[in-house]
């Protein structure tokens, strides 16, 4: 009997995914283990592993597509085995399976009977939501639509004169006329280019001789096309929005003497430790947390929420994106034990190997753009979090040190808080402690 | 002090063009050269080669003709009398320049050209002291590029750059040439149908490196085969001696020996003297003067055009560029300089090139397709017996668009033309396919390969699949 591979679900906050490439064609043999698919959530991608042996009979789901979680994607069974006539139904999604913690971003696809009831066959892939393929339906005759393609002009642009707007050949012509189409000048490749491309030469400026359109103009207009973001962005897009309309940031700036620190760094260092200038601020933020926790807490307005733990999200840049890692219970972690896990995180982070688990349920947010050379910057707060500290680069500065003038490595770090749960007081207060903390080396010493 | 709106310095194929296009304009203009009107083109380069080359391409024919019906047994050349008519061409022509540019009002001053300031401009005699100053609103630098002799090269009267090969009245009996580049390979090539033994050294891995690789095979083989020439690549010459009756060298193992070297390795630009550090000019490392897309130096009046801005050192870009120059000088709108030029080598065959090479296209990583067709298919070139090369059109698969355009044979110097104006425009090559051409010439070969771009090839065989 077939099996099912179903998209699995890979964590709490995951509702849906998008194939984005299938490791398997159609036919090919897969065994236990073999990974099958691969796929995006809004925090990673992710390869997954088949549960079955056998054949890959059919995919169900192609590459590209978004579906919800539990949803049937494709079949493993014997060759030659008939498969059942409508696709099986989505499994409700009460029981998710926690991901194996152990292995690095592989997930097993959860087993799944295929038989199901028949009144459930209603549930076809109608919650599959297709990639944006531009504008909503566009109605026009087929008279229209055959000039439009051939003048290589968007049919979107025109309104259409007919019943319910229906674009009618009279109102191509009637674009082409009004916006001069007799008059443009274009090369044939560009035209051609421009065809495939789906532009409408009526929109693109033309750079040759005499006004004319040449293929540099169309690839400009190529380039200029709207393109479909990839689904991390799209999710930093929403949530980023979110936070920064839904919540009162408000910001308060303080510049931290890390000259003493340096010093001490490069003395372990020297002495064989690894210990970085990241660790000890991550530790800074943490220790201040556990002495403000008001700083560690959420609010939807009504209520506030003190989180019990501190779980120190840390923003790590990618070329496609951001991602926020978190050190869970990092309140109870010891400075080596911090170094480690934000080390090894980090390297997943940059592996794309993440597991979702590992990057949510942060309870404040430390982004660093210390090695990128910015005086300093304001971050915004990450959902569910009350303020996230911005850290800028450290710089040789000119200081006034007891009356006299002295240059100083000097590193500035702003706090965003959301004002709703912390006023200004506490914020100055918390970046304070922090800044405190990092000019203290007696207390470095005594954790190192 | 004299007053201009326009000075050009140089009157080769760049200058002259300029200044006229300046005077047409309504610019009142002067130039300057140091030696002769029309530059190195018309007196030591393009003009001169193609005199004596003329010659030396009838000879050969003559004296391998019999396969279409004729001999002439005793065939035999003067090569003091090419050399002379060689020098009426030129003179005539450098007559004519001089004619063109004086109808036109522009005053030519001779002597050496110096920046006093951005808008002044000296003029030194042969003697060195300064015969004029020109107050000038813009400056057309166009002093163009000379031979390198490197240093490692002995000085003799047997070792010579092109320019005093041409003023040989004697052909030597071998002759080595060092550099296998547009030069040293348009010189091979006629003296070894002269009957001179030619041995061509170049030390890239082949001859014309920037050629398309299908054309450079095809003129390798002729040479090789066809003219006798020895090809040797991938090793420099060193050890160069110059004795009393030879010279010699060692290119890897083994001793190279000619009675005579062309040094044909490459030109520098002519900017000493110019006195560039007067405006602030600087030159780049290999010493050219770096201009943007319309000519313009760093000093927004003074303009840099031709071999001297290290662009593309052919004599039909620099015109291009210095009417550009002209043109934005003089006019409002401004414009940037024709990016693409085609090229021409007169080879045994002909060579013409336009656009990108089939290499060059991939390693930009487009998606092209090429179409080739043979000479030896074409009506016209079997009828005529030059059935030597090919064309090839490069075209980018999804628009059909012609990229680059490679010939090689019989008049490929002026069947590129065609396919300049073709990429130019950015026709395609179903466009080309269907443009009717005349019936029988050598140009219907462009007609032909565009055809087997889509594999339509009505004078070829489909190729089995």
């Amino acid at each position: 009997m077939a099996q099912v591979l179903i998209l699995p679900k890979l964590g709490q906050t995951m509702e849906e995914g998008a194939i984005v490439k299938w490791h398997k064609k159609e036919g090919d043999p897969v065994k236990k283990g073999d990974i099958v698919f691969e796929i995006e959530t809004d925090k990673a991608a992710l390869e997954v592993e088949s549960f079955f042996e056998g054949t890959l009979l059919k995919i169900l789901i192609k590459e590209g597509i978004t579906v919800p979680v539990n949803t049937p994607v494709g079949y493993v069974g014997q060759p030659g085995e008939k498969l059942p006539d409508a696709p099986p139904p989505v499994a409700p999604a009460a029981k998710p399976e926690a991901p194996k913690a152990s292995a690095p971003a592989k997930v097993e696809v959860s087993r799944q009977a295929t038989e199901q009831p028949a009144a459930s066959r209603a549930v076809k892939p109608a919650l599959v939501e297709m990639p944006k393929a531009g504008p909503s339906r566009l109605f026009i005759s087929p008279r229209a639509k055959a000039l439009a393609k051939k003048r290589v002009i968007d049919s979107a642009n025109i309104r259409g004169s007919g019943p319910d707007g229906r674009i009618i050949e009279a109102d191509v012509l009637a674009y082409l006329e009004k916006n001069g189409y007799s008059q443009l000048r274009i090369s044939p490749a560009a035209k051609n280019l421009a065809a495939k491309e789906g532009l409408d030469i009526l929109r693109i400026k033309g750079t040759g001789d005499a006004g004319r359109i040449m293929v540099h103009d169309v690839q400009r207009g190529i380039a200029e096309k709207p393109k479909t973001m990839s689904k991390m962005r799209q999710v930093i897009a929403r949530r980023l929005t979110e936070s920064f309309t839904g919540t009162p940031h408000f910001f308060v700036t303080v510049s931290v003497d890390m000259t003493k620190l340096l010093a001490f760094r490069k003395e372990l260092k020297d002495r064989g430790s690894e210990f970085t200038i990241t660790d000890f601020i991550l530790e800074a933020v943490v220790l201040s947390l556990q002495e403000m926790p008001v700083m560690n807490s959420v609010t939807d307005g009504t209520t506030v929420r003190w989180h019990g733990t501190v779980d120190l999200g840390v923003a790590v840049g990618l070329e496609e994106g951001l991602v926020v890692p978190v050190i869970k219970n990092a309140d109870s972690l010891s400075l080596k034990e911090l170094h480690d896990s934000a080390g090894i995180l980090a390297v997943k982070a940059r592996d794309g190997k993440l597991l979702p688990d590992e990057m949510t349920g942060s309870t404040f947010t430390v982004s660093n753009l210390g090695m990128f050379k910015v005086e300093e910057f304001t971050a915004i707060i990450n959902p569910g979090e009350a303020g996230i500290l911005a850290i800028g680069s450290t710089m040789p500065c000119v200081v006034p040190v007891n009356g006299k003038v002295e240059i100083r490595s000097m590193m500035k770090i702003t706090l965003s808080s959301d004002h709703r749960v912390v006023d200004g007081m506490k914020a100055a207060l918390f970046v304070n402690a922090v800044k405190d903390k990092l000019e203290d080396i007696e207390l470095w010493k005594s954790l190192t | 002090m004299e007053k201009f709106d326009v000075t050009v310095i140089g009157g080769g194929p760049g200058g002259y063009p300029a200044a006229i296009r300046a005077a047409q304009l309504g610019a009142s203009v002067a130039l300057v050269e140091k030696e002769e009107l029309g530059g190195t083109c018309l007196n030591w380069g393009c003009i001169p080669t193609k005199t004596l080359i003329a010659s030396s391409e009838l000879f050969h024919k003559m004296t391998h003709s019999a396969g279409i019906g004729l001999s002439a047994g005793n065939a035999s050349f003067d090569y003091s009398a090419m050399s002379k008519r060689k020098d009426d061409v030129v003179g005539k022509l450098r007559g004519g320049v001089g004619m063109l540019l004086k109808a036109n009002g522009i005053k030519i001053f001779n002597g050496t050209a110096s920046f006093a300031g951005r808008n002044r401009i000296t003029v030194a005699g042969d003697d060195g002291k300064e015969a004029a100053v020109i107050e000038t609103g813009a400056t057309i630098i166009a002093s163009g590029s000379e031979s390198t002799v490197p240093g490692f090269i002995p000085k003799s009267d047997r070792i010579v750059e092109s320019k005093a090969f041409l003023n040989l009245k004697k052909l030597p009996s071998s002759l080595i040439v060092l550099g296998g580049g547009v030069i040293g390979c348009e010189f091979a090539c006629m003296a070894a149908q002269l009957g001179c033994k030619v041995t061509v050294v170049e030390m890239l891995e082949d001859i014309l490196i920037i050629l398309d690789a299908d054309v450079r095979r095809e003129l390798r083989s002729n040479m090789e085969k066809s003219l006798g020439i020895r090809v040797l690549t991938g090793k420099p010459m060193e050890k160069i001696v110059a004795g009393k009756s030879s010279v010699s060298g060692m290119v890897g193992d083994e001793k190279v020996e000619a009675e005579m070297m062309i040094v044909a390795i490459g030109r520098r630009p002519v900017t000493k003297g110019l006195g560039l550090d007067k405006v602030g000019i600087e030159t780049n490392k290999a010493g050219f003067i770096p201009v943007d897309d319309y000519c313009r130096t760093s000093v927004a009046t003074i303009y840099a055009i031709g071999d001297v801005n290290g662009g593309i050192q052919l004599a039909h870009a620099a015109t291009s560029q210095g009417i550009t120059a002209a043109e934005n000088i003089c006019t409002k709108e401004r414009k940037k300089a024709e990016k693409l030029v085609p090229s021409c080598i007169f080879t045994s065959p002909e060579i013409g090139s336009v656009g990108l090479t089939e290499q060059a296209a991939k390693e930009k990583g487009l998606n092209i397709k090429t179409g080739k067709f043979m000479f030896a298919a074409l009506g016209k070139a079997m009828a005529a017996a030059e059935e030597r090369g090919f064309v090839k059109w490069v075209v980018d698969a999804a628009t059909d668009q012609l990229l680059g355009a490679h010939a090689i044979g019989a008049h490929a110097t002026e069947l590129i033309s065609e396919a300049a104006t073709a990429i130019r425009a950015e026709l395609t090559a179903g466009e080309i396919g269907r443009t009717v051409h005349c019936h029988p010439t050598f140009s219907e070969v462009w007609m032909e390969a565009a055809h087997a771009v889509h594999g339509t090839c009505i004078h070829a065989a489909p190729k089995k699949r």
